[in-house]
């Protein structure tokens, strides 16, 4: 079965409140490696109020970082719509969530002075920020279903994984969700939370690819290969990481 | 105490610039604020005039604008090197601009620009006559942290002004302008009635009203979040400005209009004629890597630092108005670049569409390249090495026209040396 004549409609969740770390990307290569492909692409733009029909129709999520202040507003319209991105992930539609959008579907988020912000509770996992320094620096990460992620991380808090939820992968240089279980990530049902900034997805097409297939298999109930394309420069893209945290890829 | 501090300070300066060991800028004053924490807030004499310029982009530029404009107009001054910005910049300054065997400094005026996390330790260290405040943009979020954090620091600083400081504003960035509200200080607006057909762009920070946090609406954007903002929410709007247009705009771009009339709003604030401001405009020069201008072989470059996605869409369009035809984008990530480059993803590289000649170069060449590649163009270069990647681009560009290089930080000092074999000022 080709993929000619399909088509996917990725929803963009609060692009305004949520795009700090270039999550622009993600889209752009979500799109643009559907389009490559001839597999038609209608990106939806999601923004506060967040309506739970509009939610129902894509077979794509997308969720970025945000400041502070933004955050507030987010987690205000999100509590309300609990249910409908709650139902969505539920239901198995594929989604990337990052960073602050990781940590909002966690349980909850405790910040330095103790305040506990509950989260959305859909990824059994917590949040904690000691207040201490951020985890900076270029990440790199070995999974089992889409090979090495290259990438930064730049995140205050420390995530912390429950039993009911797998980690993306295994840290082999930064620091991930916390720092010191050299976990990163989380993947439930077809969702997948991380702190890869980069953004994620244009050094990593592998991982592009392997939720466009979802999304595809998940709306046409069937399997589909994705035609190579040429990613010869964020091959050299990765390398030039990869040399410098003196790992193999 | 501070004599003989001021005066190893002007020594190990000099023995610096002999030897050639760095460009002097910071290291003098950091070894005078090892000393005595103190130094800067003891050295500069009563009747020196402070100037503090802050923001994401333009401090330099505008420090040269207003330290021209002075000059110009007879005033003696003392200022720190551009992007030695932090409080031994700053201290470095003073060393520099104190006449031997004095003990404080006594220009008429000292201009500082000042990094954004460093604007309120110097406000608590110097009483500033003037305050400046850009623009703030996403810039390093690795190192400065997101731009809230930084307008809650600002905010504090500002409560702390005396009535005797003025504070200039750029009233089209809605965080920066409503940080004047409710202050002792004098608070003076510069701001641009320019493109009522403007859309907010992809990336824009500031969107969101400062008051109550509703998505703002806009009769006009420049560019960015910048522009005459309102919120049909709460009623908040942009304060009613002091300036909006000059008639001398030495060098192009819409982000220098503001940077040239917040010098004149300070200059006008001083009683200087606009005649006289007029006069010195039109003999400024640009500072280094902004826009200035070298000769090789007969080809124009000219050096564009581009540094964030603000800075670097506003170069790119700045370029496309001048029908640039040959382009070389650098970019780093070493400390001074900020180490995530994940910035690049929020410029509009769309903007590159009519450019034959596009080379990319610098320690992260490929991942540019990758952003390049995804805005479906095909027809660029790369060449890891900055020296090669300038040949290179200069081979292509034809004579008579000019090769625009959009460095980052780190990647503009190393393109200077390249070109002139030049000392960094």
């Amino acid at each position: 079965m080709t993929q000619n004549h399909k088509s996917l409609i990725i929803g963009w969740i609060y692009p305004k409140l949520m795009n700090v770390y270039g999550d622009r990307g993600n889209i752009i290569t979500l799109r643009k490696r559907c389009q490559w492909r001839d597999i038609e692409v209608e990106i939806k733009y999601l923004d506060a109020p967040l309506l739970e029909e509009d939610l129902e129709k894509c077979d794509l999520l997308m969720m970025g970082g945000a400041q502070d202040e933004q955050q507030k507003i987010v987690s205000r319209d999100l509590k309300k719509k609990n249910k409908a991105l709650k139902s969505a992930i539920d239901k198995g539609i594929p989604g990337l969530y990052v960073c602050g959008a990781y940590q909002f579907l966690g349980n909850y988020y405790k910040e330095a002075d103790g305040t506990e912000i509950p989260g959305l509770g859909i990824f059994d996992l917590h949040t904690i920020n000691p207040g201490r320094e951020r985890l900076i620096g270029n990440l790199a990460v070995q999974t089992d279903f889409v090979g090495n992620l290259i990438g930064f991380e730049n995140h205050g808090g420390r995530t912390y994984l429950g039993k009911n939820i797998k980690p993306l992968g295994t840290v082999s240089s930064g620091f991930g969700n916390n720092g010191e279980d050299k976990t990163e990530g989380a993947v439930y049902k077809n969702s997948i939370g991380t702190y890869f900034h980069g953004p994620i997805l244009p050094k990593n097409p592998e991982l592009a690819d392997y939720l466009i297939k979802i999304s595809l298999k998940v709306k046409y109930k069937e399997d589909f290969e994705l035609e190579k394309l040429d990613d010869s420069v964020a091959d050299s893209a990765r390398k030039v990481i990869a040399k410098r945290l003196s790992i193999a890829i | 105490m501070n004599i003989l501090i001021l005066i190893f300070g002007k020594l190990i300066s000099s023995i610096s610039k002999l030897l050639n060991l760095g460009n002097g800028s910071t290291w003098p004053g950091h070894i005078a604020l090892k000393i005595n924490k103190n130094f800067i807030k003891q050295t500069i004499g009563s009747k020196t005039k402070i100037i503090l310029v802050a923001g994401t982009n333009g401090k330099t530029t505008t420090s040269a604008l207003v330290s021209h404009i002075l000059i110009q107009s007879g005033f003696s001054v003392a200022q720190n090197k551009s992007g030695a910005n932090l409080l031994n910049g700053a201290a470095s300054a003073i060393i520099q601009g104190t006449k031997l065997f004095s003990a404080k400094i006594n220009n008429d005026y000292l201009i500082l620009e000042v990094d954004e996390n460093n604007l309120p330790l110097i406000i608590n260290q110097a009483n500033a006559t003037y305050v400046i405040a850009l623009d703030l943009f996403r810039d390093q979020l690795d190192r400065y942290g997101e731009i809230d954090s930084i307008i809650k620091k600002w905010k504090n600083a500002f409560e702390k002004l005396s009535k005797n400081t003025t504070l200039i504003l750029n009233a089209d960035d809605p965080q920066v302008s409503y940080l004047g509200k409710n202050l002792r200080s004098k608070v003076l607006y510069f701001g641009l009635n320019e493109n009522d057909q403007g859309r907010i762009e992809h990336g824009a920070d500031s969107i969101f009203c400062p008051k109550c946090q509703h998505l703002l609406d806009y009769k006009s954007i420049t560019f960015s979040h910048l522009g005459n903002w309102f919120c049909s929410n709460c009623g908040e709007k942009r304060p009613d400005l002091n300036v909006s247009r000059f008639d001398v705009y030495p060098i192009p771009g819409t982000y220098n209009k503001y940077n040239i009339l917040a010098a004149i709003l300070l200059a006008t604030d001083q009683r200087l004629s606009e005649k006289l401001i007029a006069q010195a405009l039109k003999s400024f020069k640009p500072a280094f890597g902004r826009q200035e201008e070298f000769e090789v072989d007969g080809k124009k470059v000219k050096i564009f630092l581009s540094k964030n996605p603000t800075s670097f869409n506003e170069s790119l369009s700045t370029i496309s108005d001048l029908k640039a035809k040959n382009i070389l984008i650098a970019l780093n990530d070493r400390i001074p670049d900020g180490l995530d480059v994940s910035w690049i993803w929020d410029t509009n590289t769309s903007l590159l569409k009519n450019i034959p000649n596009i080379t990319v170069s610098g320690d992260r060449a490929y991942d540019m390249a990758l952003r390049i590649k995804y805005s479906e163009l095909e027809n660029f270069r790369i060449f890891e090495d900055l020296s090669d990647a300038i040949k290179k681009s200069l081979e292509q560009t034809k004579f008579g026209e000019t090769l625009f290089i959009l460095p980052t930080y780190s990647a503009m000092l190393e393109t200077r040396k390249i070109l002139g074999g030049r000392k960094i000022l």
